[in-house]
């Protein structure tokens, strides 16, 4: 099983849940899941074309997956995965 | 022992990024080792992208008034970090060994303290530094509303806010 920490801004649409388990095989996948059990997920996390947005980071265990294959990184059992969003202020 | 010192010529590179992108706020990091700053690193704006401003921990009033404004009229009053030049920093900053010790960002129009957005966001990313492996690091804030710049830094930890004790030098 694989955790995946859900930020703030986007726990409206996660029933406020801040960790939901996914067993995706690679990141598009475990987005694509996360999209099925609820929806609207992937529209604030990838553009139009599918990239992710510039505004929102993922972390394999606490590695960039823009340093590792993109949304191709593969998961396995046990890793954690954290949707980080900007750093933002006003 | 100051909790910082940063040297004068990181303090004018960040003034002038600040002045660079007046009346639009600018973003980014210090980093250093100790307790000593080495090095800046300038992050792009993009709170005027499509979306942007719904992915980070604005408070609902905040939305609402950004949403009344041009994309391009938002970064007036608030700053969202383009995180793919946040990760390439974060990088940078473990290639050499450093450490994340500052975010800062300009107030073009107010004063050198933490609005009411950014204690209600630096608490929420209180959370995420440690999973992100990076330190909680302090707030720098440079204000422009006077001829003279001010510069004041601060820790904000659980929505308290108390100076940063810096010397530059």
């Amino acid at each position: 099983m694989i955790k995946v920490r859900i930020p703030t801004p986007l726990r409206p649409l996660t029933k406020g849940q801040g960790e939901v388990e996914s067993k995706a095989g690679s990141v598009l996948e475990m987005i694509e899941a996360l999209n099925s059990a609820h929806p609207g997920i992937k529209d604030r996390l990838c553009d139009e074309t599918g990239e992710l947005r510039r505004f929102v980071n993922i972390y394999v265990n606490e590695e960039d997956i823009r340093f590792l294959k993109g949304k191709e990184t593969s998961l396995k059992d046990g890793d954690e995965v954290s949707i980080v969003p900007a750093i933002a202020g006003g | 022992m100051a909790d910082l010192v940063i040297p004068r010529h990181i303090l004018d590179d960040l003034v002038a990024h600040a002045r660079e992108l007046a009346p639009y706020e600018c973003c980014g990091l210090l980093a250093g080792t100790d307790n000593s700053v080495s090095h800046l690193y300038r992050i792009k704006n993009i709170v005027a992208l499509e979306g942007a401003h719904n992915l980070s921990s604005f408070d609902p009033a905040k939305v609402a008034h950004l949403e009344r404004l041009s994309p391009a009229d938002r970064a007036e009053i608030a700053f969202v970090m383009d995180m793919q030049d946040f990760s390439a920093a974060k990088k940078d900053i473990r290639n050499k060994g450093l450490d994340l010790q500052v975010v800062y960002h300009s107030h073009p129009h107010d004063p050198a303290r933490p609005s009411v957005t950014d204690i209600k966001i630096a608490t929420d990313y209180e959370e995420i530094w440690p999973k992100i492996n990076l330190p909680i690091p302090a707030y720098l804030l440079v204000s422009l509303m006077h001829a003279e710049p001010d510069v004041k830094t601060y820790w904000i930890k659980a929505g308290h806010v108390t100076k940063a004790d810096v010397l530059v030098r």
